[in-house]
């Protein structure tokens, strides 16, 4: 057979084209995921790691919260080692309307979602970071979630089961004979080289970009680009989720993560075309600040590790200025049926909690097509990594006393550690301080999960991510990459890059502890280095 | 207690100024935090066009040496850059092709030190490279330790006849050997020794902060001070001044508590950002001791280059002076408070940057005290 030729080829390597292609591969497909830069470089990266409980959608979009409730409950089993169960609360302070809450806690229970009513009290001695005003608390099952890692283990779990992966590689027309799509024109962005790849059904998972993929296919699909501004904290002040017990508004939902929390969002709807290159202004940042340390005050002591935004894939469908009204659900295309274009298919709108679930109906409708009867059983099998056992458990198995270190890497990488290789004392060393991340870990991202720069490895990583921003691992793991591509006048270029991307995320909230980390960064690189 | 002059800050500057006062009869004490700019030191003292007795003779007399050979340094990153005045273990080439072929010596599993750049940036100058990696010492083979420079630099000052016995089986027909910069911390002797015992052209590649010879140079500037009887508080912090007239009377530190530090004359020696001489809020920077006037744009936009790579108008700022390195408040002259080295900023281009303006500043600041009696 034509190494070309696949069953299915999706586009877009974020969460929900991950989750598509382990379902077709699931089903016995032969499937070829396409993605213009790396995996979770758009929405998927770049939003809270909220696992929503639906809570926040139940007064004002009951059906998005049904769906975030299932799949959240989900998640937990077969995502295990990419979720952290922290719970939520839905605060609600002096200057917000208490009754709310009854609106609130029935809507919640509408959708199925647990929600209790507690003592203010009691949400202080649970969550002593809360703001000790409030004077009401729901709890909810919110979550913590790594997207890169959920992302990246849904990609390994499908290349493990045959599934290939292109990274780097832009769709560049489609190959279309009569009404039905045959295939996509590509172009590797670094290579340049141009290949054609055939399959009898392509499924348009670009999120926010899918809409410029839908009219190169010849089929409109209107998306409604809603800029989110988020700001991280270098500690986790917080150990539950905390959110306003209010109508969705600004800045009102504080997410822990890791060793970090942010603070998000804000919602403004942005020209198409600008959606490549948002950035956080000053006043987006005044915002979160303000508002963050109303759900906790500790935050307005806290120092800023840096400012992002995200873009979310809102479908458009009313002139809601906000977008705050449009609905998170699932929207899933079939363009035969809807516009007779045969052999495509788009999957959009959703959340990152109920990716899975988009990707169950985005493979259903190829199945469909191709007439394959196999169900689904994403909902059952865990991904690779969340086999069963606890981290702990994992680390404990290969280390008989395993340090911080060891374990931090074991809760990224999840079971999947205990069929590594034995590592010598030097994999061990450690090559970012902030995450704990050792040789062996960003080896094992080179080897396996198809790094080709230093941002590549961040996202599978979080090498750079912590308190120093990448000042000192960033350089120890070019020195490692160069090694390992056998190119360093390729990886000196990529350093500068990479030293430049955290810089845009870190000079919006330039002032203080971040400022002196940032000049002590520009005398290193500068002059020390000789960067 | 009562000192000539009390110098906020114990980095270049600081210790420049201090020993120059010591020497010239004064007694000073110096309020040092801990941290310096010597602590990522490469070597080479930037903006330094010339190499002034008066300096080469106070460094002399600390036992740190130095040569004047302008033309270029090897950066850890392979690049070269341009130098002139140097620690004598930097080494200083008239062109980047310092030789024909180069053997690159790695520690195995020590990641600050980046031999494929280093090879990378030599092969682009036309010369021929090998990397070799040594033997660690057996305490680091070993449990679980992070190989860091200060660790390593005092085994290999300890060790440094075992890395010439290695280098000599590994060398074959290189002419220049290239060893991370970790020697010379406990041993100031070991630089040299290398040298003379490895049969090839050895040149010292730097890595990771902290830098050995920034600590070295720290250590023996330190020692050379309190020699000379100055008074060093390490690990103590000032925190405001008390003020009659144009004066400064004393200044009060975190350990001391009660008993400020008067003096005569006052020198503020305390660094930009990253030493927390200056500090900012999302509002404005400023200078925490004295609260002199700062030199800062008041729209926090106009702070930023959002390329990394440009320039940085941030790092420009600093506080501001009359000619006679006087600082400021409310644009009136403190009589008795000087400021010297990175808390200027780029306020007084003419005196250079980083080590330069420290130590031309420090000089001009002296010499405006010792006009005094």
């Amino acid at each position: 057979m034509d190494p070309r030729e696949f069953d299915v080829i999706i586009l877009g390597g974020g969460v929900v084209g991950a989750g598509t292609m382990r379902d077709c591969a699931m089903r016995g497909l032969r499937a070829l995921l396409i993605e213009r830069a790396d995996i979770a470089t758009g929405a998927s990266g770049r939003n809270h790691g909220l696992l929503h409980s639906g809570a926040r959608y139940a007064v004002n979009d009951p059906e998005s919260a049904a769906e975030c409730i299932v799949e959240n409950q989900i998640l937990r089993r077969i995502a295990a080692h990419c979720i952290e169960p922290t719970d939520g609360l839905f605060i609600s302070l002096p200057e917000d309307d208490l009754s709310y809450q009854n609106t609130f806690v029935e809507a919640c229970r509408k959708a199925g979602i647990g929600a209790e009513i507690i003592d203010p009290q009691l949400a202080r001695q649970l969550e002593p970071s809360v703001n000790p005003d409030l004077i009401g608390a729901v709890r909810v099952p919110d979550a913590s979630v790594d997207p890169f890692r959920l992302c990246a283990s849904n990609m390994l779990d499908a290349k493990l089961r045959g599934a290939q992966v292109r990274l780097r590689t832009a769709v560049t027309g489609f190959i279309r004979e009569g009404d039905t799509i045959r295939g996509v024109h590509t172009r590797n962005v670094q290579t340049g080289r141009e290949v054609d790849y055939y399959a009898p059904v392509v499924v348009n998972a670009c999120g926010v970009w899918g809409q410029e993929i839908a009219q190169m296919a010849g089929v409109q699909v209107g998306m409604y680009p809603s800029k989110g501004a988020l700001l991280i904290f270098a500690h986790r002040v917080n150990n539950m989720v905390i959110n306003r017990c209010r109508k969705p508004s600004n800045a009102d939902i504080l997410v822990p993560g890791d060793t970090v929390c942010i603070i998000g969002t804000t919602s403004t709807r942005i020209p198409l075309e600008n959606c490549h290159k948002v950035s956080v202004t000053p006043d987006e940042v005044t915002l979160l600040v303000t508002e963050g340390a109303k759900l906790s005050p500790a935050l307005s002591e806290t120092r800023i590790l840096r400012a992002f935004a995200g873009v979310r894939p809102l479908v458009s469908d009313d002139n809601d200025p906000t977008g705050r009204n449009i609905s998170r659900g699932i929207v899933c295309l079939d363009h035969e049926t809807r516009d007779g274009l045969k052999g495509f298919v788009t999957i959009t709108g959703g959340k990152l909690t109920t990716y899975r679930q988009m990707a169950e109906q985005a493979t259903d409708v190829v199945c469909r097509k191709l007439g394959v009867d196999k169900a689904c059983e994403t909902a059952t099998t865990p991904l690779i990594g969340s086999a069963g056992r606890s981290y702990e458990e994992v680390a404990r198995e290969i280390w008989e006393a395993p340090s911080t270190a060891q374990k931090a890497a074991t809760a990224r990488l999840g079971s999947v550690v205990s069929e590594m290789p034995k590592r010598s004392r030097q994999d061990e060393e450690l090559v970012c301080e902030c995450e704990e991340v050792p040789v062996w870990e960003v080896n094992n991202a080179f080897e396996r999960m198809g790094v080709s720069s230093l941002t590549d490895l961040r996202r599978r990583t979080r090498v750079g991510m912590g308190t120093c921003q990448g000042e000192f691992c960033a350089c120890r793991a070019a020195g490692l990459l160069a090694k390992a591509q056998d190119c360093a006048e390729r990886e000196r270029a990529d350093l500068l890059k990479f030293m430049g991307e955290r810089w845009k995320g870190n000079y919006p909230i330039g002032w203080g502890e971040s400022l002196r980390e940032a000049e002590y960064t520009q005398w290193v690189y500068k002059h020390v280095l000789g960067l | 207690m009562r000192f000539d002059t009390v110098i906020i800050g114990g980095g270049l500057a600081g210790l420049v100024a201090g020993i120059s006062l010591q020497q010239a009869g004064r007694s000073t004490a110096i309020v040092s935090t801990g941290q310096n700019a010597l602590h990522f030191f490469s070597g080479s003292f930037e903006s330094m066009k010339e190499a002034p007795e008066r300096l080469t003779a106070l460094f002399a007399g600390a036992g740190i040496r130095v040569h004047y050979n302008p033309g270029v340094r090897l950066t850890p990153l392979g690049t070269f850059r341009e130098a002139e005045l140097s620690l004598e273990d930097i080494s200083l080439f008239p062109e980047a092709k310092f030789a024909d072929k180069a053997l690159i010596a790695c520690v195995p599993g020590y990641l600050d030190f980046f031999s494929a750049f280093l090879a990378e940036g030599l092969e682009k100058q036309g010369i021929q490279c090998r990397l070799c990696s040594l033997d660690l010492p057996e305490e680091l083979q070993e449990g679980s330790v992070e190989l860091r420079s200060v660790q390593l630099a005092r085994l290999v000052d300890r060790d440094w006849k075992k890395i010439v016995q290695q280098i000599r089986l590994l060398i074959k027909d290189e002419d220049a050997v290239v060893l991370p910069q970790l020697c010379g911390l406990e041993d100031t002797s070991v630089p040299e020794r290398l040298r003379q015992e490895i049969p090839a052209r050895v040149v010292f590649a730097g890595t990771m902060p902290p830098s050995i010879p920034g600590i070295r140079t720290q250590r023996l500037l330190k020692r050379r001070y309190e020699v000379l009887g100055g008074t060093y508080l390490t690990g103590d912090e000032a925190l405001d001044a008390q003020v009659e007239g144009n004066k400064i009377r004393s200044v009060r530190t975190h350990n001391l508590d009660a008993h400020a530090l008067e003096a005569s004359h006052f020198i503020l020696a305390s660094g930009g950002f990253f030493s927390k001489g200056l500090r900012s809020n999302p509002f404005r920077v400023w200078e925490p001791v004295f609260g002199v006037d700062v030199d800062f744009d008041e729209d926090r936009n106009a702070w930023y280059n959002e390329e990394f790579a440009g320039d940085q108008p941030y790092m420009k700022y600093g506080v501001k002076t009359d000619a006679a390195l006087h600082l400021l408040v409310g644009g009136q002259p403190r009589e008795n408070l000087y400021a010297i080295g990175s808390v200027l900023g780029a306020t007084r281009p003419e005196l250079g940057s980083g080590a330069g303006l420290a130590i031309r500043s420090a000089f001009l600041a002296v010499d405006e005290i010792l006009k005094t009696v």
